[in-house]
């Protein structure tokens, strides 16, 4: 599974992870803060500045932004029709802005930084016994793993179904791909506790 | 928790991932394919139950987070919580939890197999449907500015395939609470 970093060494690049965070979350505040379109109208056209230059080849920096993209025009073009004109219009600019900010900031740093921050603002949490901030990290790891295994399993799934002449079907598919996917837990646990990969 | 849930949950995560990525599945008596990752969280609760299967979504949450395209069609990253459609994200946890304690309460250990199915599907559209909506709507009304009938009106065409969704994920959870059952009971 490719991440969606992209290598670069621009102002975003450079600034720490929480001071990305931060902004944007004030920037999601701020968007709702005003009405007039002429106002808003710089966020889609300050955001579009920003991202289009990170480096990512045109045709890449296009199709991250198409499924989003394509959601925020399908529900402004509903409220437009059924709703009213000024809202869609707002909706528009105000979740272009925030979509182009925040693919930038998830284009602009690394999967272990924000790992770490993740597992730093879980940490709070840990003294009320409701998660362990570093199995976070491992669980991380266990999926990004995991996710291929499931994949391969499908496959033998579907070749057994075509060797037998039957018709792939959601439940001849689903029941025993997570049997057999869940199933290793036990030995993967045991293999995790061996190494003593939670003695924290 | 002990290491064994930590694994399960994220195997879980790894099976909805893995869900997202493959081809549409159709149904042998009708034309219409489905997605299968929401089907993934009302396959959660059902069989992980409330607190395995709120974890492992939220564990898939994390990974959109993160910046891997991890959700159907290689989304991810922060700019899909800049859709419109958020709150039908954000509504997988509270789903995925309300699926999984009404499977613990009322489908777990039950011999009768009908009534156990039956417990299953009200368990997976309490979750999956009714609760994944009401959040999915208050998300299109806060984010998108649409009245509360508007929002209604836009997503109703979407809950025949989702009941639909959660047939297949009753019957499946019964398949798996057969061959190898994980669900706690809770009375």
């Amino acid at each position: 599974m490719k991440s969606l970093h992209v290598e670069g060494n621009g102002l975003f690049h450079r600034l720490p992870i929480r001071a990305k965070l931060l902004l944007l979350a004030a920037l999601g505040i701020g968007l709702f803060l005003t009405r007039d379109p002429r106002l808003l109208a710089l966020g889609p056209a300050l955001g579009a500045l920003v991202w289009f230059t990170l480096g990512l080849p045109l045709r890449e920096a296009l199709g991250r932004l198409r499924p989003v993209f394509l959601t925020i025009v399908i529900v402004a073009a509903f409220s437009f029709l059924v709703n009213s004109k000024e809202e869609a219009l707002l909706q528009l600019l105000r979740l272009t802005t925030l979509m182009l900010f925040a693919a930038t900031v998830t284009a602009t740093t690394t999967v272990s930084a924000f790992i770490e921050e993740i597992t730093a603002l879980a940490r709070p949490f840990e003294k009320l016994g409701l998660v362990k901030a570093d199995d976070i990290g491992l669980a991380f790891g266990l999926v990004v793993r995991f996710v291929p295994e499931v994949l391969s399993r499908y496959e033998a799934i579907r070749e057994a179904h075509k060797a037998r002449g039957i018709k792939l079907r959601p439940l001849t598919l689903i029941a025993p791909l997570i049997i057999l996917t869940l199933r290793e837990a036990d030995q993967i646990a045991a293999a995790i506790d061996a190494r003593g990969l939670r003695r924290h | 928790m002990n290491t064994r849930d930590l694994v399960l949950v994220s195997l879980f995560a790894a099976i909805i991932v893995a869900l997202g990525l493959l081809p549409p599945i159709t149904l042998g008596f009708i034309p219409v394919p489905i997605t299968a990752q929401s089907l993934g969280v009302m396959l959660a609760g059902t069989i992980l139950g409330a607190r395995r299967g709120t974890l492992s979504v939220a564990l898939v949450i994390l990974l959109v987070i993160i910046g891997l395209p991890v959700l159907s069609g290689g989304r991810g990253g922060l700019a899909v919580f800049a859709g419109p459609t958020v709150g039908f994200l954000i509504g997988w946890l509270p789903a995925a939890f309300v699926t999984g304690y009404l499977s613990e309460r009322f489908a777990a250990g039950r011999a009768n197999g009908f009534a156990q199915l039956a417990n299953l599907f009200i368990a997976a559209v309490a979750g999956g449907v009714v609760v994944l909506y009401a959040c999915g709507i208050v998300g299109m009304m806060l984010v998108a500015g649409l009245p509360f009938m508007k929002a209604l009106s836009g997503s109703l065409a979407f809950v025949p395939g989702d009941l639909i969704k959660a047939g297949v994920a009753a019957l499946a959870a019964r398949a798996v609470q057969a061959g190898y059952p994980l669900l706690p009971v809770r009375s």
